[in-house]
């Protein structure tokens, strides 16, 4: 290669673009590929379950109304987050969750761990008017959901299509849908599916001891 | 990450660093033919734009080396390179783990202070308040209040006055925050909507609060069945968590309607358990500053 090979790239804007592609997108296919291709492989820790049908519909809910839009579900290896929140999230607890909601906004609090840390009467005035129990928040009212049933219609063709992705729903879990949401109202979903992030799937072992196993990146 | 991922990996890494340290080195000692007029015979829009030949300023080349150095320090010190772990071993948990240790250092002198004193005593000193307070912040707030004051329309105890549900003492404040509390008041709409206000009236007039004596009356023989929870005095029964009605202090409410509610609806209380979520170090300091926020005027060490 010579300088003169250079006037081709200067003078063809499409190959100088092409080149430039393969250069930018080096990083990607190391730090991406890898991890993209290789989480098939992440299996479901034994606590980890896919949602049940009121959980799942609340888990649509909460995706519809942007929840995840203010509050990540993704506690990182912080000691201020551990702190309040929890032990750090790891990749196998979102086995059953498509898409996932880690986010990256963190206007709110994290919701990884919410589950059980407020009661079901706490929520449910929270979600109707935040002001009600938190003076100061600046988080919506979401009133609504109080008004509006769940159609277990939708929540089966969901898990069906769940299925086809690989979640392990079997017909009775499908077929027993309606009557799991029968009544309940939106409200009713979301607080369900906020009371049960991270309740069965928190690492058993203590943040220290897990935290000097040197981990994987 | 498996073998072959991680060679590709390590194969990506080279292939970008080579051909970028290759240009760099190759730049400054490339020979450009140059023409008379001191440009490199590269034209574009039929001559208009000519190309000049500059040596690289130095300013450039220095930012660039120092990229390259700090590129291959970090790939050298850090995980980056493949599965290589790097020379300083770190990870985000073990960086994690160092951090919870140092702050545990911290405060281990001070928690083990802390640990000596009963709570009724621990309450009474500044450095355990303001942990306390914090913890509090953080974890309570949110249903009994930034002041305490509690939250009627939700049901949460006011923890600034001496009226307690489950016990006021330091070991039944430990019990509620580490266990939790379930207060169930089962709803007695099947007693009949006039049965339910003459109740309400009767439960007014225990407080003192202002009643009709007539519909009291006409409740007071149905208190019996309040009683199995509340006593018959209606002095409540702090092991079942039923509340003294004959106080001002209400729970959910003390107007004629929220009354009314109470009994015809009934009530669930819940105060979540928090020994998944805090250590008993933690709990044993908050339980001192509920403590304390309902004995402010006797401050003893």
């Amino acid at each position: 290669m010579a300088y003169k090979h250079f006037e081709i790239i200067e003078k063809n804007v499409g190959l100088l673009g092409i080149l430039i592609a393969i250069m930018v997108s080096l990083g990607g296919l190391a730090e991406i590929t890898p991890l993209f291709i290789e989480a098939h492989t992440i299996k479901a820790p034994s606590g980890v379950k896919p949602y049940d049908p009121l959980r799942l519909a609340g888990r649509d809910i909460y995706v519809r109304e942007g929840c995840y839009l203010c509050h990540s579900q993704m506690i990182r290896a912080l000691r201020f987050e551990t702190e309040r929140y929890g032990h750090y999230s790891t990749a196998d607890e979102s086995v059953y969750d498509r898409p996932f909601l880690w986010g990256s906004k963190r206007i709110g609090p994290d919701l990884a761990r919410v589950g059980g840390k407020y009661s079901d009467d706490w929520q449910r005035m929270h979600l109707m008017n935040p002001r009600q129990v938190v003076p100061p928040s600046n988080m919506p009212g979401f009133p609504w959901l109080a008004d509006k049933k769940l159609d277990a219609a939708e929540i089966q063709a969901s898990m069906r299509t769940l299925r086809r992705l690989g979640d392990p729903y079997s017909d009775a879990d499908i077929a027993g849908a309606p009557a799991a949401v029968n009544g309940k109202t939106e409200m009713d979903a979301l607080i369900t599916y906020l009371q049960g992030l991270g309740i069965k799937n928190e690492p058993t072992k203590t943040t220290s001891a897990e935290a000097s196993d040197g981990g994987q990146p | 990450m498996s073998t072959g991922w991680s060679l590709w990996v390590m194969f990506l890494v080279v292939f970008n660093l080579g051909i970028t340290l290759f240009l760099f080195l190759w730049g400054p000692w490339v020979k450009i033919p140059t023409l008379p007029d001191g440009t490199s015979g590269h034209i574009w829009a039929h001559g208009a734009l000519r190309e000049g030949v500059r040596r690289l300023p130095r300013w450039w080349l220095l930012m660039s080396a120092s990229m390259f150095i700090a590129g291959f320090t970090y790939l050298a010190l850090f995980p980056g390179f493949g599965n290589f772990k790097g020379l300083l071993g770190w990870t985000s948990h073990g960086e994690l783990a160092r951090n919870v240790a140092s702050n545990n250092v911290a405060f281990a002198e001070e928690m083990k202070r802390f640990e000596l004193y009963p709570v009724e005593q621990l309450a009474g000193d500044p450095a355990a308040q303001q942990m306390g307070k914090e913890l509090f912040g953080d974890d309570c707030a949110a249903c009994h209040g930034r002041t305490a004051k509690g939250n009627q329309k939700l049901g949460a105890p006011d923890l600034t006055d001496a009226d307690w549900l489950y016990g006021g003492d330091g070991k039944s404040i430990t019990a509620s925050i580490h266990d939790g509390r379930a207060g169930v008041m089962p709803p007695w709409a099947s007693l009949g909507e006039d049965n339910v206000k003459n109740l309400a009236q009767y439960v007014l007039s225990l407080s003192g609060s202002p009643y009709d004596a007539a519909k009291a009356a006409a409740g007071k023989p149905l208190f019996v069945t309040c009683a199995a929870c509340h006593g018959p005095d209606g002095k409540g029964n702090q092991a079942l968590g039923a509340p003294n009605l004959t106080d001002h202090i209400w729970l959910h409410g003390g107007s004629v309607a929220d009354i009314e509610a109470t009994i015809g609806g009934g009530r669930q209380g819940h105060m979540p358990a928090w020994s998944r979520r805090l250590s008993d170090d933690q709990i044993h300091v908050l339980a001192a500053y509920v403590y304390h926020l309902s004995h402010r005027d006797d401050a003893t060490p």
